[in-house]
């Protein structure tokens, strides 16, 4: 596998976290590494608490009221929750793409160009190269290079979610976050997108939160597995490994379980 | 499996009717029917209510109301042939003077409400405030109004009194409508924003406040119609008539509702009175007409702006 290259190299990694919204429980003690420059699946059953992970890592979380975190999150050996670390430049490192297409009640032109916007670049030159450069980055380019000024909202839902792709890497990001991505997708705009990941894998770390097991196996390096033992109970990582290992010999028998389809 | 199932309902019309015998089918129909007529009636008899009002008023005043010499001329006490200029002049005057100062309070408090505030106990308090000022009479700020700013604040009968006294009449309204239309965008707008490093009030500024702007705009709109259409609460603080429009915020005037009140309550000085205000009525009508068009047109307008249609 390529991304045994760099395995050492370490983006993002939790360590012992856990997870509260007010009195409950969600997380309990997930330790994970997450390598640069590959793609990490995220599986499990609903509610087995991928989503709220993936929302840990750029502090989504804090605004959900009365959520609260223990242990540590490392963006690249810095403590992202330790006291007087930026969310915002955080949240720009690690951009998000949501499970339903979310673009801007804007112009195409524009839900690229809100992030540079807000980090202060108004120069026209600029802005249309940044809006041009991302929109090829997330392959949408030659489908809406004639309509940019068109509103987000008449382009299709596989369109819209590479648009909103696009408007992540309009900042630049160092590693993405995608939950779902494809849920609400078609099987062709389902592919686009998977192919736009194994792209975008070269510069970008990403990690994605799929349903979809062969979307696992398909798109992703390694694959962690997330599991509720018990209503009310936190949810937690059962296992961790390449993608390759997970989906061929599991270690753990509700690992097999799960991807042989016997539950979940 | 499902299609061998489906087949046999369709060739097997008992099982159909074992679930909803035919004569059942008829009367739900016919009930439909009659539904469909009587609230047909009933929305034709609201339509004619309103036909008729805006019909007898535009009869009696329409052509007084659009003759220049009567909405530009001058008013008179006690000769006939008088005019509303100054009328009009002191309705905008106060429309624009309230708005300088309720829109920015209204707009402020509402976003607050909607976007920092949300559930605490302040928030239900001013909320609860709001909508119990919202139902208090007009007659009752009218007084409030003349005791505080005219007399207390010796502002006298003048535009910023009345301007000021509209205040509160208009900012539950527009606190409102600003919160509910700051409301009605959705969180999956804010969290793409707050996700691509955007801070709270960037978000707000750039998003939130643009998207809510149909909303806004048109509530404030429609607050414009109730501050040129209000008469009561300006009796006792702008006044009822004058003979020269004002000119600074501390002079008197006589906006077109509350001289209309005059003019039918004491206004026989003058031989056509009833031509004088019924001319002034269909005047007024005209102009909330076309604020409500106004109010429909910039909601279009941002709507499409926002490509929500077309």
């Amino acid at each position: 596998m390529e991304s045994e290259n760099n395995l050492s190299e370490i983006k993002m990694r939790s360590v012992g976290l856990d997870l509260y919204y007010g009195e409950q429980k969600i997380l309990e003690n997930i330790t994970l590494d997450i390598k640069k420059h590959s793609i990490t699946a995220l599986i499990g059953p609903s509610g087995s608490g991928k989503t709220s992970y993936l929302r840990c890592l750029n502090r989504m979380n804090d605004l959900v009221d009365d959520s609260k975190i223990e242990g540590k999150v490392f963006l690249d050996d810095e403590d992202i929750f330790q006291n007087g670390y930026g969310v915002v430049e955080l949240r720009r490192r690690v951009g998000m793409v949501f499970q339903r297409p979310n673009p801007f009640p804007k112009s195409i032109y524009e839900n690229v160009a809100y992030g540079p916007r807000i980090f202060g670049i108004n120069d026209k030159a600029t802005l249309d190269g940044i809006v041009e450069d991302s929109l090829k980055r997330a392959a949408l380019w030659d489908e809406v290079k004639n309509k940019l000024k068109k509103s987000a909202f008449r382009l299709s839902g596989g369109q819209q979610q590479r648009l909103c792709i696009a408007r992540v890497l309009a900042v630049q990001p160092e590693v993405i976050l995608l939950d779902e991505p494809c849920s609400a997708l078609d099987p062709i705009a389902t592919q686009n997108i998977e192919d736009l990941m194994a792209e975008l894998k070269s510069e970008y770390t990403l990690l994605i939160v799929t349903h979809n097991m062969q979307q696992a196996a398909r798109t992703s390096d390694y694959t962690a597995f997330f599991m509720l033992e018990e209503q009310g109970k936190p949810a937690g990582l059962v296992e961790y490994d390449d993608t390759s290992l997970i989906f061929t010999r599991p270690k753990d028998e509700r690992t097999e379980r799960y991807i042989t389809g016997r539950f979940g | 499996m499902n299609e061998e199932l489906a087949a046999a309902v369709n060739t097997n019309p008992t099982l159909m009717e074992k679930r909803a015998p035919r004569s059942r089918v008829k009367r739900a129909l016919l009930m439909d029917r009659l539904a469909t007529l009587v609230i047909f009636a009933f929305s034709m008899l609201a339509v004619i209510v309103v036909i008729f009002i805006i019909g007898t008023i535009l009869k009696t005043g329409l052509l007084t109301a659009l003759d220049p010499a009567f909405f530009a001329g001058k008013p008179q006490a006690l000769r006939s042939g008088g005019g509303i200029g100054p009328m009009i002049v002191s309705s905008f005057y106060l429309t624009l003077l309230t708005l300088l100062i309720s829109l920015p309070v209204g707009v402020g408090a509402g976003v607050y409400m909607a976007e920092y505030a949300k559930k605490g106990r302040l928030a239900s308090l001013l909320r609860f405030g709001a909508d119990t000022l919202s139902t208090v009479p007009s007659i009752v700020f009218g007084i409030f109004g003349m005791v505080l700013f005219v007399i207390r604040f010796g502002l006298g009968y003048s535009m910023l009194a009345g301007a000021l006294t509209l205040t509160l009449i208009n900012l539950p309204t527009i606190l409102r409508t600003t919160e509910e239309a700051v409301r009605s965008v959705p969180d999956s707008y804010r969290e793409a924003s707050l996700g691509l490093g955007a801070s709270r009030w960037q978000t707000i500024k750039n998003l939130v406040l643009p998207s809510a702007m149909s909303g806004i705009t048109t509530g404030a709109i429609l607050s414009i119609g109730r501050i040129i259409g209000e008469s009561a609460a300006l009796v006792y603080t702008v006044g009822i008539f004058v003979r020269y429009a004002p000119v600074s915020p501390l002079d008197p005037g006589a906006p077109m509702a509350a001289n209309i009140w005059h003019i039918y309550t004491e206004g026989a000085l003058v031989k056509d009175w009833l031509r004088v205000a019924n001319g002034e009525t269909a005047f007024l009508l005209l102009l909330i007409l076309a604020l409500n068009l106004l109010a429909r047109l910039v909601s279009w307008y941002y709507e499409k702006k926002l490509g929500v249609t077309g």
